[in-house]
């Protein structure tokens, strides 16, 4: 591949500098045209933020950056960068949900009527015939907020496509999408780099993917590029070894153990969601003492929903919840919380901390009327508070400047850990937990899945909701696929492949015994 | 009764209903942009008194407009530079506006013109009634549409103009990305701050306008506070009518009948009791929207 | 739109502030009032006035005699109060704007009972008044607290509003039903019974006894929300109170208690208005108090400390304005725009501190890179 095509993008010694932190040390790189290039690092690892400098979201502190040979000015802008020829699909869609698929591909760069007006139908024209141009099936006139994520990203990707780019960069595209969707995007990206001979820079901490499909492939750590290397001579483990720069091994940590009596029982649950949608249409679940009950499904499924309904944080309509036994349906967290189950959200920043309050004001929470921490539930017992923080920090390496730390100065794995240990010491039989490792780093993750199966090994009941279907298929005792507030399929582990997960989670395939039910 | 309900009520509505709309039309285009703007009550405030400065100094009604408008612009600039570029707290910037605005025009009022309390007197030139030809002549509605001062047409016309402004245009179409989702916008190579910018200034415009019509349409003075927390019913109405420039449009009216008729029942009760009526009809104008929408969402639910 | 609507409404409840207090923080207000006084110095050097002897007169005005000082006190605990206020509903996420309508309500329901009540012992009528004052604040404060809480209507329209309201109401009692039949009042309630009235502790100032009331009110809300668990649950809910809720915490009933107690605040300070300077409701009973302890609590961050000295100091302000007016001649209104200028300045201060600590630390990461390459080479 190398010396076979023309430099398309040239990196020369790129630092980016933001307040406290280097994001970008020293990075000299060439991508080549009409190649596939896998960009991978760790989380914060500053792959985004190289890209972003390409594209214009920011300029670089120090070095320089060259498209086709043309060093980008000092002004450098996601405009200009288009006019040379670079688009980028963000991790996050840049879209407005209110606004129809044609409004977004065309925003700021909208066909005229007249002089003054929207020209609504050129828009929908231009969009129908780019998007038959490049085989990217969106029909113009839907609203973007109604779609798929698969289509959403369509759409982004269309919107990158429309000024006619020879460079793509995707960062992270496949974190929201089902395999099939997968699939069906690395087909795009192959037909893309072989009819238009574009050059596509992919963003992503995927292994597979990046052995699936890329050319080759940049490692970046802690803002540096470590190495690149031709994909069809490296290997996953050497790729993950260089990107945490140590050998990571990936275990499976299940002991064998017996399940034991029935702890939480979801039967029929249905619930709305925040759209006033039926969300959850008659789930049923249950789990176990010492066992972890894996749901797969992809993000937008319900699973938020099913989360939000068991902690009493949404009301049902319809269906019930026992908690060992006794009806927990529409009641409060506390009540709930008081009858044993304790959770750890899926969304930590909004709902599993309170990032103004310090790291010991958040492990009180939930404690700071017991006996323990205060004189008759109102004056507070400042050292024991003090003393219990420190210990709690301690114990599940909670790394702060001090427990009058603001919680939100911490990382993402330290913001979990506070929530973690939380939750945890309240020693509930029942956990409910949810996305527990999105947007920690690998250290983390690990530390994070050894305290989830101490857990269970102790006689926990674990409902475990995850987008990751490593994580699952690592920790879960038996799992269930949900699909469009459904459940799918059951399994136990170790008896099925990720592949046929896959069509259970998209509907694809649906368990005869499920079938019947519904 | 009929001394109450006739048509002088009506015509009555629509002019105390015209500094609202005006604020509230302005009020919208921040709205859109994300941008909660209650400092629109000390805009108006300035407006009316800048309208009357300009007025007398220049003895004409256009450079009263004038000063309202060239005021509302730099009010609307300070706002933005204050929230957007420094980042500062929407609602602490408001209320700093509107102590600003009261002490500004009271201490103006003070040292230009030597009183207290109120400013009125011949040097004022109003702004004249313009009779619209042939409509005129129809009974009740020549009345009511014709003989209206400039303003009042002006914030008749704007309704339509801003709906088709925000709804059909293409800059109305990036002034709404940059409320909902600026990034889509910066992702286009567009600056949202500029569309916020520019809402911004339009809003302090359009409110200094319904201070000028406050005090060179409606009355011919200017007096301490006249603005009468009419900004905040701006801001109400513009949640009752959810951004929407008619469904605005009518929530101020809606304002302008209750207002008038409490005027009109002054004769039969305290008129301490009639001024409450149009804060208390706000009120309730913002929870029958939260009980609107419930109903909606319930009956959604059914479907 | 309606969604950017919900979303500009939910930005009015992120107002709190997240940083403290601390010494940077005070470098920046230094230098915001500085600025203030800069611009006032021009205005007034514009107008013709000398501004060394116009801010002479203010600060004298105001701690210059024994007189002055009480009354720049009295005016300090008003504020500071108010300020208290202010803070505790905010504090769990609630703004009321309403203290100026809840104040009235509590001075006219203290006028009401300082007159009616006869024949018990001064104290009793200083203790009914006082309660009956809190009643008719806090009743009055429930009422868009109730609103938010269960229909979730945005309180900062329902409390301005509500003020209006408050206000034409009491001037609808003390000119119609409760206006006094005493000779030479115009408009106003009966006075109170004398006895029951706050003594002044310097003479002809505005400061008396009802100051000891204003410090006990002070101690116990700086306890509630330092020190105990509610208070710690208070504070919890007006940061995330999605997460107050998951993690047990009845957010809404804080909600309402926040409100109703700022509510009682604002009722008590209407209270000690009536009983220690007016002796009677009157219409004027306070000139938009409430919204300056408002700003006060805001620019201080809701540090309870920090309200204290900021109230002093904007008590000097207006208390001072007044003899400046009389003495060079300038209008007082002046100060409003100096108050407003450090308001404006203190909001955008972190926003300035950021944009230039950004500039700063660009430029030097720059020279540092630079110096590094040329070293290798």
């Amino acid at each position: 591949m190398q010396g076979m095509g023309t430099e398309v993008v040239r990196f020369e010694h790129v630092s980016k500098q933001y307040p406290g932190v280097l994001a970008n040390n020293d990075v000299t790189l060439s991508i080549i045209k009409g190649e596939v290039f896998a960009l991978v690092g760790e989380n914060g690892a500053g792959k985004s933020t190289l890209m972003n400098l390409l594209y214009g979201l920011g300029q670089p502190t120090m070095g320089d950056i060259f498209i086709g040979g043309e060093k980008i000015s000092a002004q450098h802008n996601p405009e200009r960068a288009m006019q040379m020829g670079v688009s980028m699909v963000h991790q996050h869609f840049k879209l407005v949900p209110s606004f129809t698929v044609a409004q977004n591909i065309l925003l700021g760069h909208e066909p005229k009527r007249g002089r003054v007006f929207l020209g609504t139908e050129k828009s929908n024209e231009i969009v129908r015939e780019l998007s038959k141009a490049y085989g990217l099936y969106v029909n113009p006139t839907d609203t973007v907020g109604e779609l798929s994520v698969g289509l959403q990203q369509r759409v982004e990707i269309l919107k990158a496509l429309r000024t006619g780019a020879d460079v793509l960069i995707l960062d992270e595209p496949t974190a929201v999408l089902t395999p099939q969707e997968t699939d069906e995007l690395f087909a795009v990206i192959r037909r893309i780099v072989a009819e238009k001979n574009m050059t596509v820079i992919l963003i992503t901490h995927k292994l597979p993917e990046v052995m699936h499909v890329s050319d080759r492939v940049g490692v970046m750590r802690r803002g540096k590029l470590e190495q690149v290397l031709i994909t069809a001579d490296t290997s996953e483990r050497e790729i993950a070894s260089l990107m945490v720069g140590r050998d990571v091994i990936f275990d499976d940590l299940r002991t064998d153990q017996p399940a034991g009596e029935e702890r939480l029982r979801i039967e029929g649950l249905c619930a709305s969601s925040d759209r006033n949608l039926p969300a959850l249409r008659g789930v049923d679940i249950t789990v176990h003492a010492g066992e972890i009950v894996g749901v797969c499904g992809v993000e937008g499924n319900g699973q938020t929903e099913l989360a939000e309904c068991i902690m009493g944080m949404r009301p049902q309509t319809g269906g019930a919840v026992l908690l060992s036994g006794k009806d927990i349906s529409n009641t409060d967290p506390r009540a709930i919380r008081s009858l044993g189950m304790s959770y750890i959200p899926e969304d930590r920043v909004s709902m599993g901390v309170d990032t103004k309050a310090s790291v010991q004001e958040n492990l009180l929470l939930g404690k700071q009327r017991t006996k323990a921490f205060s004189f008759f539930g109102i004056h507070q017992r400042r050292g024991q508070i003090k003393e219990y923080a420190n210990e709690l920090t301690k114990r599940y390496d909670i790394r702060t400047s001090g427990t009058d730390e603001l919680v939100q100065s911490l990382s993402g794995g330290n913001m979990q850990k506070v929530v973690i240990a939380r939750e945890f010491s309240f020693d509930a039989p029942v956990l409910l937990i949810s996305q527990p490792t999105r947007g920690v780093d690998i250290g983390a993750i690990e530390f994070i899945h050894e305290h989830i199966i101490e857990k269970r090994n102790e006689g926990c009941a674990i409902l475990l909701i995850s987008a990751d279907l490593d994580e699952l298929l690592r920790l879960g005792d038996r799992l269930v696929t949900i699909f469009e507030g459904k459940i799918t399929g059951r399994f136990n582990a170790g008896e099925i492949d990720k592949q046929e997960i896959g069509f259970y989670m998209t509907g694809g395939k649906q368990d005869t015994k499920e079938g019947e039910r519904l | 009764m009929s001394s109450i309900f006739n048509v002088l009520l009506l015509q009555n509505t629509l002019r105390t209903a015209t500094p609202v709309v005006l604020a509230a039309l302005g009020c919208l285009l921040t709205q859109h942009v994300n941008i909660t703007n209650i400092g629109i009550d000390g805009m108006i405030l300035i407006g009316a008194f800048f309208a009357v400065l300009g007025s007398y100094l220049c003895g004409s009604w256009v450079m009263g407009l004038v000063f309202a408008i060239v005021m509302g612009a730099l009010l609307g600039l300070l706002y933005y530079v204050f929230v957007i570029k420094f980042g500062s707290d929407e609602f602490i910037i408001g209320v700093a506006l509107n102590i600003f605005a009261g002490g500004l025009t009271v201490f103006l009022l003070r040292t230009i013109f030597q009183v207290k309390g109120s400013f009125s007197g011949p040097g004022i030139v109003p702004l004249p009634t313009i009779d619209i030809p042939l409509i005129e002549d129809i009974p009740i509605l020549g009345t009511l549409l014709s003989g209206n001062t400039l303003l009042v047409y002006l914030s008749w016309i704007l309704v339509p103009l801003i709906w088709a402004f925000i709804y059909k245009t293409p800059t109305g179409l990036h002034l709404r990305a940059a409320g909902e989702y600026p990034d889509a916008l910066t992702a286009s190579g567009k600056s949202p701050d500029k569309m916020k910018c520019l809402a911004s200034v339009l809003c302090g415009i359009l409110s200094c306008l319904a201070g000028a019509h406050l005090s060179l349409g409606y009355l011919t003075m200017f007096s301490e506070n006249m603005s009468a927390a009419r900004g905040y019913v701006a801001f109400a109405c513009v949640i009752f009518g959810r951004g929407n420039p008619p469904k605005v449009f009518f929530a101020a009216l809606l304002f302008g009948f209750i207002s008038a008729l409490g005027l009109r029942m002054q004769k039969y009760m305290p008129s301490d009791i009639t001024s409450m009526a149009p804060y208390v009809v706000t009120i309730v104008m913002m929870v029958v929207v939260v009980l609107w929408e419930r109903r909606k969402k319930q009956r959604g639910q059914g479907a | 739109m309606s969604n950017s609507l919900s979303q500009s409404i939910r930005a009015l409840f992120r107002l709190k502030p997240t940083q403290k207090v601390n010494r940077d923080y005070l470098v920046s207000l230094f230098t915001a009032v500085a600025l203030a006084f800069a611009v006032g110095a021009v205005i007034m050097l514009a107008c013709g006035y000398n501004p060394i002897e116009c801010y002479g007169a203010l600060f004298s005005g105001s701690l210059g005699k024994p007189r002055a000082l009480g009354n720049t006190l009295a005016k300090t605990a008003t504020l500071f109060l108010t300020g208290l206020a202010m803070s505790v509903a905010a504090k769990a996420g609630v703004f009321n704007v309403g203290g100026e309508g809840q104040l009235y309500m509590g001075a006219m329901a203290a006028a009401v009972v300082g007159a009616q009540v006869k024949g018990a012992p001064a104290w009793v009528v200083v203790v009914l008044a006082l309660l009956a004052a809190m009643l008719a604040g806090g009743l009055y404060a429930l009422l868009p607290g109730l609103l938010k809480v269960k229909l979730k209507v945005d309180e900062v329209i329902t409390t301005i509003m509500l003020n209006s309201v408050a206000i034409f109401f009491c001037s609808y009692l003390a000119n119609g039903p409760l206006k006094t039949a005493e000779r030479g009042i115009a408009t106003g309630t009966d006075s109170i019974m004398k006895a029951a009235a706050f003594t002044p502790l310097i003479k002809l100032s505005n400061l008396n006894t009802g100051i000891f009331y204003a410090a006990a009110m002070a101690l116990f809300v700086w306890y509630l929300m330092s020190r105990s668990s509610i208070g710690f649950e208070m504070k919890l809910t007006g940061d995330n109170d999605r997460f107050a809720k998951y993690g047990g915490i009845h957010t809404g009933k804080l909600m309402l208690w926040s409100m109703v107690l700022s509510g009682a605040i604002c009722g008590m300070v209407g209270m000690l208005e009536i009983f220690g300077l007016h002796r009677r409701f009157i219409t004027t009973v306070s000139n938009e108090f409430y919204f300056d302890g408002m700003l006060v609590a805001m620019i201080m961050r809701y540090n309870p400390f920090g309200v204290i000295l900021m109230s002093f100091f904007f008590a000097i302000l207006n208390i001072g304005s007044k003899s400046m007016e009389l003495t060079a001649g300038i209008s007082s209104e002046l100060i409003l725009i100096v108050q407003s200028i450090i308001i404006f300045f203190m909001a955008a201060e972190g926003g300035i501190r950021k944009m230039l600590s950004e500039r700063a630390l660009n430029k030097r990461a720059r020279a540092e890179l630079a110096g590094k390459e040329v070293g290798v080479k």
